[in-house]
């Protein structure tokens, strides 16, 4: 596969705390409209290897390719500027804060009065109203506090961020976790939303039939290696859940 | 639906006007010291016979404001998560700095000038230790708040510092000149650097900073705050406006002794949390530390003029403020249920 074809492509990725190998040569790469599932067991590498392309820190040794060309992420600021939105699990909004403070946290739009530069809360809570209706969330107005909304209305929110700001790549980190039956489905419907809007997303979780269920892709880390990368059509979430479980035997999940 | 049951499922579901009031109930934590502000105002009206008069209520701003602009900067720093403890001590050596540039025969604008650069600069260095070294401000700020201390009983050793010119000068007037009766500059620096910095915290970016960096770090920094610069520049806040406070306070007293502003930091913190802003940062504004400051003006005017011992004072405001935090946090949890 050229550079071409992924939207992100990750080469030869390592990365070392003291004396502990996070990771280890790992390629990894997401196509165009495609949905990654990234999983592993705990401490198989999976957090660092986000954490590297959403900038948080710099890789040992690896390259980064973003829509082909090479990148180097120093921030997070800058992977958001790259496209790449990141919800994380329990980072994704700040409880006490307002809805529409929180859509726009570090992207406020403002209007100018002489020198000053003031929040446009009109536009905010406009923009955050029709994205609130769009989900299907109903709140009485965009100003109440993230705290009164469920765990499965905090992910979409984030998620509804994202599609907003026009990301290219979206990355959920155990988006399901804690959500109940109901809201898990319509958050997995949301990731399949997204997808048809033209997003990439990488899929983060330990619960492989959250995953299963919308990824076209997966990428199997272990022990900071990637074990392997698999075609849904060349494996069943037994299958995944096997090879996490007992670690991956060449041939017997034949590509 | 038959029009039995429809009045039933109406009597289920809470009233509208309910909804509303818990609306916006937990958009305004400042709420609480209002109503204690009322309570108290309206119990002193009736006991305390001269309350209810011109020079009582510019006595009351007048010691309001001094405690307030420092209060307003403690404010401004716990939003973004931090403490600063040493509010007291550095109040204290801006007013000594003010007193001995004036004495050494400086300009007053000069020493005014020195006297916030240095009070910027502790500020600085607080924010710098908490944020580098990764250690409570708690700390940070106790350790500071011992040294300046020390400092000023060193160098002054433990002697007041005076200055009375012939003619008041005009910066002094400016700083905390009289108007109107017996109301004091004083009172327009505290309102007017309350206004600028709710202005800040609820109409800029940089004010949503502020908030997202108390209300959580990890998540403000992911999402691209910069929140040490951001915990860096409230200590500067913080610092600079306790500062100005000593500077203002010399102005009315023309004199300065190295204990002044002791245990100031407490009162200042006290008027911030009855005001409704949270000791874990996150939440708050500076109308609820508008209310909390004059709710504190209020009990120490208004006990000495119904007749109780001036030691009564702090023992009311000790009530007060757990009484205040135990209604803020019942509402805001009610509120947000």
């Amino acid at each position: 596969m050229n550079n071409q074809d992924s939207l992100v492509r990750m080469v030869n990725i390592s990365k070392n705390f003291g004396t502990v190998q996070a990771l280890k040569n790992v390629d990894f790469d997401v196509g165009y409209q495609e949905v990654m599932g990234l999983v592993g067991d705990n401490g198989a590498g999976k957090s660092t290897l986000i954490k590297i392309l959403t900038g948080v820190f710099p890789p040992d040794t690896g390259e980064i390719y973003f829509e082909g060309k090479k990148v180097e992420i120093r921030s997070p600021k800058e992977a958001r500027d790259l496209g790449i939105e990141t919800v994380y699990q329990d980072l994704a909004l700040i409880p006490l804060m307002s809805i529409s403070r929180n859509f726009f946290l570090g992207r406020e739009p403002v209007v100018r009065i002489g020198p000053f530069r003031f929040m446009d809360k009109r536009k905010m809570d406009a923009t955050v109203r029709q994205v609130l209706s769009e989900i299907g969330i109903n709140v009485r107005s965009p100003e109440e506090p993230v705290a009164i909304l469920s765990g499965g209305e905090r992910q979409s929110v984030a998620i509804g961020r994202a599609l907003h700001f026009g990301a290219k790549l979206l990355i959920l980190d155990e988006p399901t976790s804690a959500l109940s039956v109901r809201e898990t489905h319509k958050v997995l419907d949301f990731i399949l939303e997204a997808k048809n809007r033209g997003l990439s997303i990488i899929f983060i979780t330990h619960n492989i039939y959250h995953v299963y269920s919308v990824a076209d892709r997966f990428t199997i880390l272990e022990h900071g290696r990637k074990v392997a990368t698999f075609k849904k059509t060349e494996v069943s979430a037994e299958d995944i859940i096997e090879i996490i479980r007992s670690g991956y035997k060449e041939g017997k999940c034949q590509r | 639906m038959t029009e039995e049951r429809r009045a039933a499922g109406r009597v289920k579901s809470p009233p509208r006007f309910l909804h509303e009031i818990v609306a916006w109930l937990r958009q305004h934590p400042e709420f609480g010291a209002f109503a204690g502000l009322l309570l108290v105002f309206t119990g002193f009206s009736l006991t305390a016979t001269r309350f209810l008069t011109g020079d009582s209520l510019a006595g009351i701003l007048t010691v309001a404001a001094e405690l307030g602009i420092v209060s307003a900067g403690i404010t401004f720093l716990m939003i973004s998560g931090e403490f600063d403890l040493s509010v007291g001590s550095v109040l204290g050596v801006a007013a000594m700095i003010f007193a001995l540039a004036a004495r050494a025969g400086w300009p007053l604008f000069l020493g005014w000038i020195l006297a916030l650069f240095a009070s910027a600069s502790i500020g600085f260095l607080n924010g710098l230790i908490t944020v580098r070294a990764g250690i409570p401000s708690f700390i940070t700020t106790l350790g500071t708040m011992m040294f300046w201390r020390g400092i000023l009983l060193a160098v002054t050793g433990g002697f007041p510092v005076s200055y009375f010119p012939a003619i008041t000068p005009t910066m002094f007037l400016i700083l905390n000149g009289r108007f109107a009766g017996q109301f004091r500059a004083s009172a327009l620096w505290f309102l007017g650097i309350i206004l600028l910095l709710n202005i800040i915290l609820v109409r800029t970016r940089y004010g949503n900073a502020v908030y997202a960096t108390g209300g959580n770090r990890d998540a403000a920094r992911v999402l691209g705050v910069a929140t040490d610069q951001v915990k860096i520049i409230n200590f500067v806040i913080s610092a600079l406006l306790a500062g100005l406070a000593g500077c203002i306070q010399f102005a009315r007293f023309l004199s300065v002794d190295p204990m002044r502003g002791l245990g100031l930091e407490l009162e200042a913190i006290a008027a911030a949390v009855i005001g409704g802003t949270l000791l874990t940062g996150g939440a708050g504004n500076l109308i609820g530390t508008l209310f909390g400051v004059l709710l504190v003006g209020m009990v120490r005017s208004g006990l000495v003029q119904a007749g109780a011992p001036a030691y009564w004072y702090q023992a009311f405001v000790g009530v007060i403020v757990v009484v205040a935090v135990v209604v803020n946090t019942s509402l805001r949890r009610w509120a947000l249920k």
